[in-house]
């Protein structure tokens, strides 16, 4: 069983998580809240989404899988203003959810769960940590997006660097330990990243609130944030780009 | 040959966008003896340098691998090892139609029946260790990975996708559904004209993907049960009951449960004992793999590929440069890693 009230942006909120990297996905149910674990096509990012049952307005739900076609969910998520009430509930019978947004009513077919994997998370070591505000970062990403496809990303000891080199033009973003939320690491860490990824993966990421960033030497990316009012969490991984040479 | 269960399963139309950034293992065994027999000339020639060194294996490879990359697809080949004791005997039996395939083709020929000429020749066609060898080179200098199984190349790809290693195996076969692959991909060609075997005609080739699990339930079957099925219709390792084809023996499985009831249950010719039963039951469910491997898609080596193509195998320039630029594309599959 699985009925459920929320603000429609919380929804909007899951589809920027989520549809960057993937279209069909599989989302587990308990009555604690939603989660959800997914990897893209190519296996260069994952993403791990979990968002509280009080994160709704109403909820009501029993263990179980929901197979959702992400691009089908947005498009009827997308009518809605961010303020709606949107309902949400799985009719057992027709095996659809059933999406009410004011008096329009979508009924939605769902993908067949079976045989969708459940990713682990791989273990990894990355020992350098940065917390900052997510607009000092889009900021960034942005500038970088037209002089390259990638960008490397630096933890010093006193820094935080962003930097991507074109043929021709650079961008660099140097942020000290005093501009940042925190800073830990014992050495230099430095790891490339391909713009298009990262750029969808701190996307979601509204203004001034915190993005916590752990990266390795030529080693993933690990980027978690909160969305929902902080009842729901993300993690991303992204696999590196090596140096070309 | 693998099993015949194919008109079983429901097959879903796919495209080569579908498949984007996704790794497929193919059975490379599968694929070359496919060049071998299909690129052939009218009168079943096939193709030979200027050596009378059969060239059809590495051209088929090398127009496959370059469609797949160009699509942005991730290539990767799994070689067969050494064969099951119990293959033997269907190998023995290959080989014996061959040579007598090979007589039908040559009176063919003197008689100038082209069609049947054909047909015979590509019933002839064999897998030399040096044309395997010869395709392991051609694949290191595109920077493809391959991977060289222990026993059956197909269970080893079956492996790497229940692992997640891969999104499907590449296969003409349907026995990675009986060793456990959750995704097969069959015509791994873009969409393209296809003679149909025997006949003038010509039909529109799609990839088509299985998925196992959908299969099975749509079946009402399990997984196990899927390869008893496969035991009574014949596999690769047994001969199979005379007059039991797939329908029936999925309705022998299913009202029995298992080959022992069902073997009880009638009146066969030459069963299996229950040893070769418990045999091919581990081939399929627990066949021999190997974790020895990375998917390392390594950047082409343009000189490398010329100097084998060019030199070796005496293809034309002017004919491999075109889909040498289809390559461009395995830059972004070398620098961009993956997660695991």
């Amino acid at each position: 069983m699985f009925n459920a009230k929320v603000k429609s942006e919380v929804l909007k909120g899951i589809i920027d998580v989520v549809s960057p990297l993937v279209n069909e996905v599989k989302f587990n149910i308990t009555p604690k809240g939603i989660s959800l674990r997914a990897v893209d096509p190519a296996h260069v990012a994952m993403v791990d989404l979990e968002i509280k049952s009080d994160a709704f307005d109403e909820y009501k739900a029993t263990n179980m899988e929901l197979g959702i076609d992400m691009d089908k969910f947005a498009s009827i998520i997308r009518l809605s203003t961010s303020n709606d009430m949107v309902n949400l509930e799985y009719d057992e019978d027709t095996n659809r959810l059933i999406i009410k947004i004011g008096n329009l009513v979508r009924k939605m077919g769902l993908i067949d769960t079976t045989g969708m994997p459940d990713p682990k998370m791989p273990n990894l070591n990355l020992p350098a940590k940065v917390v900052l505000k997510a607009s000092e970062l889009t900021q960034g990403v942005r500038a970088s997006e037209t002089v390259s496809d990638h960008l490397a990303l630096t933890v010093n000891k006193d820094d935080f660097e962003l930097f991507a080199e074109g043929d021709t033009d650079t961008v660099n973003l140097k942020l000290p330990k005093d501009l940042l939320l925190e800073l830990d690491t014992n050495s230099k860490c430095k790891s490339l990243f391909s713009i298009d990824y990262f750029s969808n993966m701190i996307k979601p990421v509204r203004g001034d609130d915190p993005i916590t960033i752990m990266i390795g030497n030529d080693n993933p990316i690990r980027v978690e944030f909160n969305i929902a009012e902080n009842k729901g969490h993300v993690t991303y991984l992204l696999a590196p780009r090596i140096e070309s040479e | 040959m693998g099993v015949k269960i194919g008109e079983l399963f429901k097959e879903e139309k796919i495209s080569f966008e579908d498949l984007r950034d996704r790794v497929v293992v193919i059975d490379a065994y599968n694929v070359l003896h496919q060049f071998l027999a299909s690129i052939r000339q009218r009168d079943g020639t096939p193709l030979k340098n200027s050596k009378g060194e059969i060239t059809s294996h590495i051209s088929g490879l090398f127009q496959r691998t370059a469609n797949l990359v160009e699509a942005r697809i991730r290539p990767v080949y799994s070689f067969d090892g050494i064969p099951h004791p119990l293959k033997a005997k269907t190998l023995e039996e290959r080989h014996k139609r061959k040579e007598q395939a090979e007589k039908e083709y040559l009176k063919a020929l003197e008689e100038g029946d082209l069609k049947t000429a054909r047909l015979k020749a590509q019933q002839t066609s064999r897998l030399t260790d040096k044309m395997v060898q010869q395709s392991k080179d051609l694949l290191d200098a595109l920077g493809i990975p391959w991977i060289q199984a222990p026993m059956e190349g197909e269970a080893q790809a079956s492996y790497m996708v229940k692992k997640g290693d891969a999104y499907a195996v590449g296969s003409q076969d349907y026995d990675c559904l009986l060793i456990g692959a959750p995704i097969l991909v069959r015509n791994l060609t873009s969409q393209d004209k296809r003679k149909l075997p025997g006949k003038e005609a010509y039909s529109n080739v799609y990839p088509k993907q299985i998925m196992l699990k959908t299969n099975l339930k749509n079946l009402g079957i399990t997984h196990k049960q899927l390869v008893d099925m496969a035991i009574l219709i014949g596999t690769d390792f047994n001969d199979g009951i005379l007059g039991i084809g797939p329908k029936k023996s999925l309705q022998l499985i299913k009202k029995n449960g298992n080959v022992e009831n069902v073997l009880a249950a009638i009146d066969a010719k030459n069963p299996p004992t229950y040893d070769e039963i418990k045999e091919i039951r581990k081939i399929f469910l627990e066949p021999k793999i190997t974790d020895e491997y990375t998917l390392q898609w390594s950047g082409i080596d343009n000189e490398k590929v010329l100097k084998i193509l060019c030199d070796q195998h005496h293809f034309k320039k002017e004919r491999v440069e075109p889909t040498l630029t289809k390559f461009a594309n395995i830059n972004h599959l070398i620098k961009q890693k993956t997660l695991f």
